[in-house]
């Protein structure tokens, strides 16, 4: 026994006794420039070392033989090579090729903002929406302030690079959303339905989208839904407009949230004095249920349901009879959305989602009974596979069912229409720095008994480590609007081809894009002599989009820009001419600072662009006469406090500060001797809210 | 034969028990290789460094979870010297895979969960306005967590205070805020004991915390 631990000392005094090799070298990356900080080691021992600050490193080893050395480094793919370590100095130089991530990998990017919570290098994320003065937390109208936009306070929706605001379509979860916003009042706009926090990322896409959306000529807006709550909370709202409240359970596995709110505009609208003449007041009474929950390991359920109902009537001005004419609208609204997500295997991704929504709305116009049911059912599946660790293919089929009646004075009519839908589309990465976007959408509508085959393309390229470029090319094919669709079934597809071209630099802090377009439609639809689908136009600009949160401390601010050129021939235009949305400049400046020692978030936007063109019937060139400038400066203040211990944020905003007088444009009377002009509601808006989280115990303990 | 047979099993003992204590050794003198890079350590590529050594001592000793503690440890001290917010996203990630691995090893460790917590913490502190909301649920429900697997440890309760003590008034932190917690956190330092190379940090950051609370 003692020979034997004898033996297993002198083996080891022996191994002991060896001489080291020394190793040393350095460490750079594809470009040459030092790698700080990498790790070497020498497998399967506890030798190694660190590159210093020159990308250098040395150690010694008392291993014998042949060995690997590894070399690892943050950001960096591993490497490895084999030595023979037998006490010669080794010299290793080694290159690692950096990691594929979000910041140094190319993206699509033409026609496209992003808004996102998780993604980097986005434009905007969903509190940027919620905080952006004059918007007051409205989706739609906080995208008004980036480029391709223009201010749209007379008419619901938006009006994007000389698109009309039907022609451009709202998604949630992938689904279409028929009525996003509330009801429009005559010549004025209403809100969006759907709150900013619902959202955990927005993309907004002037032109160019992807394959796996159709139905709109010129833009599309992506709402993605948040994932579940983090915690159980109550959330109380009280504003000058009426309260909301809503509850968030959270479970181990899965959440509920519940909510409900009154809006009465009435206290409000009759502090300011109002440019319509109310006689009630908009009354609105909403509620929703939200489910979602994980299942198994990688699946997310999501379920969303909201009722609301309203109810509104003013006097509008007869211009023919100078008499005061009625207006009253009961809305009823139902919208459903869920859906489903999962990974097949390694490979595969499911999104599955299922869509239905009611929305009706009664009233009276002078003496006249109308009535308008929508009801719109949607079924949708993409099946995305992964490719290699960039590349992805996407199928799917999208099943839409829209139905309107409509009704005057008990007269009635109604559509009908299934919309099938089948699209592929392929992003391929042929490098980490050059991307191609390849999808084919194809449609047949039942009621048009039509089909359409729409190729899209993309291509983006990086230029340098913040810089790249991209184009895009795309067809799109909308149905005509409700309106006509219900008189005719004569009609076709409505067309717009997209051309743009995008160069953007997005630093830390600091975003800067440029990007031109044009933009050609076809088979618009157009009232005279018949309904017919021989309208046309084109549309052509430049955007410019510059955001800087590093520059100033504590300031964020964004300025955009955008000029358009568009002319179109369309419903009862006699001849080609600049729409009444198509104003040549626009530009807004939005403004974001926190004052920590006031506990305040304060913003401001000021909003300018060049008059809009309007008919004047007595100028016999048609669309020839321009509105004043429209400007506008809004700002807002929240300020950060607690009541009775509880998170507490109270917000205030006014709008149209200054009290510009603007004007959208002209209402005439038939013999063209009496005229309105379309003007904002009121002169200023002044907003008050009191928004409470209980139950965030966050600090507590 | 019976006896040979026990000389044989003997031998063998033997042979593998200072095999074993040969490999303790290495992994012990590794280690102390490792706390006296960590405690020597000034700029955020010496704590990489250490980190990486830390991380080196792990892929040995497959079973410790302590190298993979301090290789997280140390790596999020040079997250804190960056200066780039992408830069401090990539190693707090890489901070966070090494806490993950280190959790894997020993599941409900008060001072795994601490780290995390920590982490976690200055994972959102990269950019606080869009992660605040959503990233504070799962870092406090580590340090809760920590908390609840050993009360006596001191540390869960001064990363919380320290987070307090850092955040505005506005956003519900503040000297007064966090000032119970601080006092709770030096207490518990007062009497917790660790052993051989378990965590030992955070007193005398706890007291400095103290002192401007006064």
């Amino acid at each position: 026994m003692k020979q034997f631990i004898l033996i297993i000392s002198i083996n080891l005094i022996i191994s002991v006794g060896f001489a080291q090799t020394l190793i040393s070298g350095k460490v750079d990356d594809a470009k040459g420039n030092p790698i700080i900080g990498a790790s070497i080691t020498l497998k399967n021992t506890y030798d190694g070392s660190s590159t210093d600050s020159l990308g250098n490193f040395t150690f010694k080893s008392f291993e014998k033989g042949e060995q690997w050395i590894q070399f690892t480094a943050i950001g960096f793919g591993s490497d490895s090579s084999k030595v023979m370590l037998d006490g010669k100095t080794l010299n290793l130089n080694i290159k690692l090729k950096e990691k594929l991530n979000e910041l140094n990998t190319v993206v699509i990017s033409a026609g496209t903002f992003e808004a996102s919570d998780t993604k980097k290098g986005v434009v905007l994320n969903s509190l940027d929406v919620a905080t952006t003065a004059g918007a007051e937390a409205d989706i739609f109208a906080a995208l008004q302030t980036l480029t391709g936009t223009q201010p749209a306070a007379s008419e619901n929706g938006l009006f994007v690079r000389g698109g009309a605001a039907s022609e451009t379509n709202t998604y949630f979860d992938g689904m279409l959303i028929k009525n996003p916003f509330n009801t429009q009042v005559p010549d004025q706009a209403s809100r969006g339905r759907f709150s900013p926090f619902l959202f955990k990322g927005t993309t907004f896409s002037a032109g160019g989208y992807s394959a796996v959306y159709g139905q709109a000529l010129s833009s599309a807006l992506i709402l993605e839904s948040k994932d579940l709550p983090t915690k159980t909370t109550s959330d109380i709202s009280l504003m000058t407009v009426g309260m909301g409240f809503n509850q968030d359970i959270r479970f181990k596995n899965s959440s509920l949230s519940i909510g409900g709110n009154y809006i009465n505009l009435q206290p409000a609208l009759s502090i300011f004095k109002q440019n319509a003449d109310w006689v009630n007041e908009p009354e609105i009474k909403g509620g929703t249920i939200q489910y979602k929950a994980k299942v198994a390991k990688t699946g997310m359920f999501k379920s969303y349901i909201e009722y609301s109902n309203s109810d509104l009537s003013l006097n509008t001005n007869n211009l023919d009879t100078q008499t005061k004419s009625p207006f009253s609208n009961g809305n009823k609204n139902f919208y459903s959305n869920l859906s489903y997500q999962d990974y097949i295997g390694n490979n595969w991704k499911i999104n599955t989602a299922f869509s239905a929504s009611d929305n009706q709305d009664n009233g009276l116009i002078n003496i006249n009974q109308y009535g308008r049911a929508d009801r719109l059912i949607q079924g949708k599946t993409t099946a995305t596979r992964y490719i290699g660790t960039l590349s992805t293919l996407k199928i799917g089929a999208d099943w839409l069912n829209s139905k309107r009646n409509e009704s005057w004075n008990g007269l009635k009519r109604e559509y009908n229409d299934n919309l099938n839908a089948a699209y592929a589309e392929g992003d391929i990465f042929l490098s980490q720095n050059l991307v191609a976007r390849v999808g084919l959408r194809a449609e047949y509508s039942s009621y048009l008994t039509a089909a359409n085959l729409a190729p899209r393309l993309s291509l983006a390229y990086k230029t340098g480590k913040f810089s790249q470029v991209s184009f895009a090319y795309g067809e799109f094919f909308q149905n005509p609007e409700d309106q006509y669709l219900v008189q005719s079934k004569q009609l076709d597809f409505q067309k717009a081809t997209h051309y743009m071209a995008n160069f953007q630099k997005i630093n830390s802090g600091q975003t800067f894009r440029i990007e031109a377009y044009y933009k050609k439609y076809a088979d618009l639809v157009k009232t005279n002599p018949t309904l017919n689908n021989n309208g046309f136009g084109y549309a052509k600009g430049v955007d410019l989009f510059w955001r800087d949160k590093k520059t100033f401390k504590g300031v964020d601010y964004w300025v955009s820009y955008s000029y358009l050129d568009t002319k179109r021939d369309f419903q009862n235009y006699p001849t080609l001419a600049t729409p009444h949305f198509g104003a040549k400049h626009s530009l807004n400046i939005v403004y974001k600072q926190f004052f920590t020692k006031l506990k305040s978030y304060v913003g401001a936007t000021y909003s300018l662009a060049s008059g809009r063109p309007y008919n004047n019937p007595n100028n016999v060139e048609f669309m020839a006469e321009l509105t004043k400038t429209f400007q506008n400066l809004s700002i807002n203040v929240s300020y950060l406090t607690r009541i009775f211990g509880n998170y507490t944020v109270l917000y205030t905003s006014i709008s149209n500060l200054p009290g510009f007088k603007n004007e959208f444009g002209y209402n005439y009377s038939q013999n063209g001797n009496n005229r309105q002009a379309i003007q904002p509601a009121a002169l200023r808006n002044f907003f008050i809210g009191l928004f409470i989280t209980i139950g965030d115990d966050t600090y507590k303990n | 034969m019976k006896n040979q047979i026990t000389t044989t099993i003997a031998i063998a003992f033997i042979f593998i028990s200072s095999f074993v204590k040969a490999q303790d050794e290495k992994y012990i003198g590794a280690m102390k290789t490792g706390m006296q890079l960590f405690s020597t350590a000034k700029t955020g590529a010496d704590y990489t460094s250490a980190s990486n050594h830390f991380e080196r001592v792990a892929g040995i000793a497959k079973t410790e979870w302590i190298p993979f503690y301090y290789a997280a440890y140390n790596q999020m001290i040079s997250g804190t010297m960056l200066q780039d917010a992408n830069q401090k996203d990539l190693v707090y990630d890489k901070a966070l895979e090494l806490i993950g691995k280190a959790e894997s090893l020993k599941p409900n460790e008060s001072e795994i969960a601490t780290l995390k917590g920590y982490i976690s913490f200055m994972k959102i502190y990269v950019d606080p306005m869009t992660r605040m909301q959503s990233g504070m649920g799962l870092a406090m429900a580590s340090l809760e967590k920590a908390k609840a697997l050993n009360p006596e440890n001191p540390r869960p309760y001064f990363v919380i205070a320290q987070n307090q003590f850092y955040t505005p008034e506005a956003y519900g932190g503040g000297k007064k805020v966090a000032k119970p917690g601080l006092e709770t956190a030096a207490a518990k330092f007062e009497t917790f004991k660790a052993d051989g190379f378990a965590p030992s940090w955070g007193k005398d950051q706890n007291q400095g915390l103290l002192d401007q609370c006064k």
